[in-house]
């Protein structure tokens, strides 16, 4: 009883934390107030940290592993996406678009909770090892996606707010079709929002109505440039796909030692196929120049709404070796 | 020189096109959406299903499309290998001839990732810092005189250029598993009542189930008490091509192994022994037999069966309906009547009740016989689809994390006892994933020469 009151303290910790934190950095998204960057930080590491200490309270007391129903699986999911993201955030200084992450994070976790049925001994099936192997290997890889889904929506916004410039005034139109600007130095992005950086070099329309003094475009210009959102989203695919790959794999290494079959054309495993696939063209087409961008950009909003369906959609619509469908 | 054949000229076009990379994902955005059409669509129904779950056209198109059994279908394996054939394609045109891009000089200036560094000292003296500069830093230096200028190109991870190359290796490795799995590998699946042999029709090895066992637990949920199996366990004793009986355990997750055919604990269930009379008297020829889930068995005499539907565990004593209570404390079976392939009804009966068939014929269901449920798999692919998966991981790895670039160096004299050395970056995914690195190499780099 105390081990599953601990339980319901750490979920409530995690639920607010990323619930607070997810609010302090929207805010910190258009204020760029360094506290509040400070502020959501921390309570992204104490929400993550409290999701892990979480499921290994769980697996302490039961001894059953946490992630074999959708409960554990999605909460799991909440804790690698913020993991993820805080080591994006660390390396690149993104902690701008942390509140976007908390925020859909808080979401699947509190969506996870409502398929807490308690403490379910694993069916003959789930009793493998391959269960501590395969299961965090893709639920991981799902989180990369979207972190990755993420920057790509930055992307688009930024994409088309430089668009929506160039159409609304003739200067920022000739502006937009005059072209490029200087090298981008670096990924800093927790300048004041005063300052004009690089990062509109490929965004010129914005660049003109931000020198006109235009608030929402001087504000854009502390985002990283089109051109280094691209590469942040390839970056959290390249943590997504290898993921994926090895999730697979192990899936498959666990199909033939439980069901006598690697592949057996499962719901669920051919979804997971179909998303690894979409995956692979976009590592295709991110070597072609004309492609990267805003193609790569909407074929990752693609790519993660096709996890979401193998995630959730398959697990809850679809019967299959892998279904809770009742 | 004799002009070119119009074969040689189809060729070329199919080469091209198949080798192009946006041709490629195109072919690989169509398997993509054939495999969910098989995710959406329920494979392997008969066609009232699809007709009583979608509207009339949608069904029709369903059955017409084949998309029923979709993985099965020609547009999947035609999706495939044209798959297989643009990456292929692609691999010898483009890939291998690729993987080592000549060094040639370039307009500094004209390429996106440039620096100008000025630095003292004479021409070859500055070269050979900024050679050094880079070759401590792991870069690989090479000089060439191009045209009357000394170049010198620094590649890293050249290696790693062939990380498309393993990727592609990895898909065709694994893809010649799946044929030679199709080609030469078998499975198949068997029943084993307690006390009997079955034979794997290809090795013709034995099976004999001596005990099975099971284990259920109750757990308490937020609906109630539930109890729900948690470990079912087959003693069997297995003669293979040695000759000699050799008892094994097989449990799931714990296949045993039969002269190379993997046999897997995949179910069980309850076998029923009936006792059949007619007028009363016992007929031995039909009560001979124990029954499995569909067995029918023919009443003589008549166009009428009678089919063991499924055992029950537990009927519910209030409601006399089955429960969902896997442990056998009121067992009961369901039983269902035919007459001539038509169903006429089914009945819950428990063990030792009689059921009427008429015409002086009664079935006395007298008690249940657990049987073993196997899946045995013979699959020769395996090592291949194994090693074509950890190529795949490889090259993956290979691809995203190490990333080929070059530097194209030239010194050029600035002036007394100054030179200007100016650099530009190539790599194989563009110049921004690069431009930061670049920017901290030539703040290094200035920093160091100077």
């Amino acid at each position: 009883m105390h081990a599953m009151a601990l339980d319901a303290v750490l979920m409530v910790l995690a639920l607010s934390s990323y619930a607070v934190g997810a609010l302090a950095l929207v805010v910190y998204f258009f204020s760029r107030e360094g506290w509040l960057r400070n502020f959501g930080a921390t309570l992204a590491v104490t929400g993550c940290a409290a999701q892990f200490a979480q499921l290994g309270a769980r697996y302490a007391e039961t001894h059953i592993w946490p992630l074999l129903n959708l409960y554990g699986s999605l909460s799991l999911f909440s804790a690698m996406s913020v993991a993820i993201f805080i080591a994006f955030a660390f390396r690149y200084r993104l902690w701008f678009a942390g509140g976007f992450v908390l925020a859909l994070a808080a979401i699947f976790l509190a969506y996870g909770v409502t398929w807490n049925e308690g403490v379910m001994p694993a069916v003959p099936s789930l009793q493998s090892y391959w269960a501590k192997i395969h299961v965090p290997l893709v639920v991981s890889s799902y989180a990369a996606f979207l972190v990755s889904f993420v920057f790509s929506i930055l992307y688009l916004v930024k994409y088309y707010a430089n668009r929506h410039y160039a159409r609304r005034s003739t200067t920022f139109a000739a502006a937009a079709a005059g072209g490029g600007a200087a090298l981008l130095t670096s990924f800093a992005v927790d300048t004041p929002a005063a300052t004009l950086s690089p990062a509109l070099r490929d965004t010129p329309a914005l660049a003109a109505a931000a020198e006109h003094g235009d608030t929402v475009a001087e504000w854009f210009s502390t985002l990283p440039s089109l051109a280094q959102l691209d590469v942040l989203v390839y970056r959290a695919v390249a943590v997504g796909l290898p993921l994926l790959t090895l999730g697979v794999i192990t899936g498959a290494a666990w199909a033939h030692e439980a069901w006598g079959a690697y592949w057996q054309w499962d719901p669920k495993e051919t979804a997971a196929l179909a998303s690894w696939i979409l995956y692979a063209a976009y590592m295709h087409l991110h070597t072609r120049h004309a492609w990267r961008g805003l193609r790569c950009s909407w074929w990752s909003v693609i790519g993660f709404a096709s996890i979401i369906f193998c995630y959730l959609g398959v697990n809850i619509w679809i019967s299959g070796l892998h279904s809770y469908k009742m | 020189m004799a002009p070119a054949q119009p074969s040689h000229h189809v060729t070329r076009a199919l080469t091209r096109t198949l080798g192009n990379v946006t041709v490629g994902v195109a072919l690989l955005a169509l398997w993509g959406v054939l495999t969910l059409v098989g995710v959406v669509v329920e494979q392997g129904k008969d066609a009232a299903t699809y007709f009583a779950s979608y509207p009339a056209p949608i069904a029709r198109a369903i059955m017409r499309l084949n998309f029923d059994d979709i993985y099965h279908s020609g547009w999947y394996l035609a999706s495939v290998g044209l798959v297989l054939a643009s990456m292929t394609v692609a691999t010898f045109t483009k890939v291998i001839p690729r993987r080592l891009p000549p060094r040639r000089a370039v307009t500094i200036d004209a390429i996106p990732l440039h620096a100008h560094v000025t630095v003292p000292g004479n021409e070859a003296s500055v070269r050979e810092r900024v050679e050094r500069f880079f070759s401590t830093r792991g870069w690989k230096i090479v000089r060439h005189d191009i045209e009357g200028t000394q170049w010198s190109f620094a590649d890293r991870h050249n290696w790693a250029r062939i990380g498309v190359l393993v990727n592609h290796t990895a898909i065709l490795v694994i893809a010649a598993g799946t044929i030679l799995y199709w080609a030469r590998g078998f499975a198949g699946e068997t029943a084993i009542l307690t006390g009997q042999t079955a034979q794997i029709p290809q090795t013709h090895a034995l099976i004999r189930l001596d005990r099975f066992a099971y284990t259920i637990a109750p757990v308490l949920t937020k609906g109630g008490m539930v109890y729900q199996p948690i470990d079912y366990v087959s003693h069997v004793t297995v003669v293979g091509r040695n000759g000699l009986p050799t008892p094994m355990v097989v449990r799931v997750n714990h296949p045993i192994d039969v002269d190379g055919t993997l046999v897997y604990q995949a179910s069980y269930g309850f076998g029923m022994r009936v006792t059949v009379t007619h007028d009363g008297r016992p007929v031995p020829a039909l009560s001979r037999h124990t029954l499995v889930e569909g067995d029918a068995l023919s009443i003589p005499g008549t166009t009428r069966s009678v089919v063991y539907e499924r055992f029950v565990p537990t009927v519910d004593r209030q409601t006399h309906m089955p429960s969902s209570d896997p442990r056998v404390t009121n067992p009961a079976v369901i039983l269902s009547l035919q007459e001539d392939g038509t169903p006429l009804g089914a009945v819950l009966d428990p063990l030792r009740s009689p059921v009427d068939l008429g015409n002086g014929w009664r079935i006395v269901p007298q008690r249940a016989v657990l049987y073993s449920g196997f899946q045995y798999r013979y699959d020769p692919g395996v090592p291949l689809v194994a090693a074509g998966a950890v190529l795949l991981l490889i090259g993956l790895v290979i691809s995203f994390y190490f990333l080929p670039a070059r530097l194209h160096v030239r010194v050029d004299p600035a002036g007394k006892d100054a030179s200007t050395v100016g650099l530009a970056a190539t790599t194989v995914k563009g110049y921004d994933i690069f431009e930061t690195q670049f920017q901290e190499l030539v703040d290094e780099l200035r920093k160091h020469v100077d």
